[in-house]
């Protein structure tokens, strides 16, 4: 049953023109960048442009991106509805394209974190395929929290509107250093990436709340169809 | 198989009060505009507004239950298809949601004559067409056992309107209650085996003969308005429908007669509706209420 109503979100992100313009941007973009490193001779490549133009700015921007999809451009309410009339309880229809969001930026996330690794691999970085191999766990477990996230911004606003809140919010409250940091995506990402981390959090812990936060956001934005 | 008492509910700018009616399989037409309430008690019978005070029953337990959820249809003005399906995938994925078992797309559109809408994205699909597919949806489902429709003959030519018709009634002699919601007492006529009227939120009649129900209406303003051909009457009906000052509208071949309170809001209402339907009224004639 859930497979069936991940159906239309899956067809909505295979279908948009304007996702696949967007990912190949952003995917450009951090090659880019993997190559300007690898040409430089960057000794640690792999980190600077994970932590840099990956996790910090392509990864969030993707994931916005697919959810926005996933979602029709629409709120949580609306982009379900078709779903729900033809019998789908509100909650198995939200979970269900909050699920196929999470999976698709999962896989984009680890995919083009284990390139970029590769392609701008520097000497002072681990073993490439080691480093391929973390990178892609990191991408892939940011990538879905990122998802998560805006599923629940599609809650918010008559047209979804508060993924682009939950964006902006990420970027104000997820700074370097910052205890706010400890409640978005961004922090824990630059710590799993070998940046600063949110209130001194070892790297197993931001993993952890990772975790937690897609189970919370996942949550939250199956309840917000309750009002149907 | 449908059970309101009392039921009250609320959704801007609309209301009921307190609503009680029951009805079983057939077809039953509520007879009032969009600001009388008629779509809310449409939304209301599919749980889909909630309900401020009284109690529902439909197929024996809360519209919203899991397993009342996949046999109930409704069509409304805008109706929600998955936008990023085609139209055969989407009546696909309506199979699997209702637990029907699965039927080529051209066989179940061939009902309503549309098959040519088959391998369309929903997307590129008019209001009208849109409206057409869902119809048929909840028509050749045979999972669904209660149906309800807003203005199910508006922007419908006239063969179409009959095939709309006789395969509803089809459906009702399955077993399937059907409660549709009409400005037009013709359409209401044409489609329906008893009639509820609709008043500012309020069931003020109730009958099984259009003729009597008429009667029961409030007096007020009325206009004949006359419309190039049977398809613009029907355009016009359709805007007119959405009016809130309109009280009533009849359909007689390319005759809209309309019906309200206020003379003035009445002419407002009839200007407006023809503008917005682009439809040349040919001409106005008084009506004596």
């Amino acid at each position: 049953m859930i497979a069936s109503l991940g159906r239309l979100s899956a067809a909505r992100i295979v279908r948009s023109s304007r996702l696949w313009l967007s990912l190949g941007v952003w995917c450009s973009l951090d090659l880019a960048f993997a190559v300007v490193a690898r040409e430089h001779g960057w000794a640690h490549g792999a980190d600077r442009v994970l932590s840099t133009a990956f996790g910090a700015l392509s990864l969030p921007f993707i994931a916005c991106a697919i959810a926005r999809a996933a979602f029709g451009g629409r709120s949580m309410l609306s982009s379900t509805a078709p779903l729900v009339a033809f019998g789908a309880a509100p909650w198995r229809a939200a979970f269900a394209s909050t699920g196929v969001a999470t999976l698709a930026t999962a896989l984009v996330g680890a995919s083009l974190a284990a390139l970029v690794a590769l392609v701008a691999h520097g000497t002072a970085d681990p073993p490439p395929v080691h480093d391929a191999i973390v990178s892609a766990y990191v991408g892939g477990l940011g990538g879905a929290a990122y998802a998560t996230w805006f599923a629940l911004g599609t809650t918010i606003g008559r047209r979804g509107g508060g993924r682009l809140l939950l964006l902006g919010l990420d970027w104000l409250l997820g700074g370097a250093g910052t205890p706010t940091a400890l409640a978005t995506p961004r922090g824990h990402l630059r710590n799993l990436l070998g940046g600063a981390s949110p209130l001194n959090l070892s790297e197993r812990w931001s993993a952890i709340m990772l975790l937690g936060m897609m189970v919370f956001c996942t949550m939250l934005a199956c309840r917000g169809t309750k009002r149907r | 198989m449908i059970s309101l008492e009392g039921v009250s509910a609320r959704r801007k700018p609309a209301s009921i009060k307190n609503v009680t009616v029951e009805w079983g399989p057939g077809v039953h037409a509520v007879i009032g505009t969009f600001s009388d309430g008629c779509a809310l008690l449409l939304a209301v019978i599919v749980g889909a507004a909630k309900v401020q005070g009284g109690r529902i029953r439909v197929l024996d337990g809360a519209p919203t239950d899991a397993r009342a959820r996949p046999q109930i249809a409704r069509v409304g003005f805008d109706p929600s298809l998955p936008d990023g399906l085609r139209v055969d995938e989407a009546l696909a994925l309506a199979s699997v949601l209702r637990g029907d078992s699965p039927r080529a797309a051209p066989e179940r559109l061939s009902v309503l004559g549309l098959e040519a809408l088959a391998r369309r994205p929903v997307r590129s699909l008019s209001r009208g067409e849109a409206r057409a597919v869902a119809l048929t949806e909840g028509l050749t489902s045979s999972r669904v056992a209660v149906l309800v429709i807003e203005e199910p003959l508006s922007s419908s030519d006239a063969r179409t309107a009959r095939r709309i018709v006789e395969t509803l009634r089809d459906k009702a002699r399955s077993g399937c209650a059907i409660v549709v919601a009409t400005a037009s007492l013709r359409d209401a006529g044409d489609l329906a085996d008893d009639y509820v009227l609709m008043r500012a939120g309020t069931l003020v009649g109730q009958t099984t003969s259009v003729n009597t129900l008429a009667s029961v209406a409030p007096d007020g303003a009325g206009l004949a308005l006359i419309a190039r051909d049977a398809t613009d009457a029907r355009r016009l009906v359709a805007a007119l429908a959405s009016e809130a000052e309109v009280a009533g509208v009849e359909l007689l071949a390319s005759v809209v007669k309309v019906r309200a309170a206020d003379p003035v809001a009445l002419a407002r209402a009839v200007a407006r509706a023809a503008t917005q339907a682009n439809v040349n009224v040919i001409e106005i004639r008084r009506e004596t209420p």
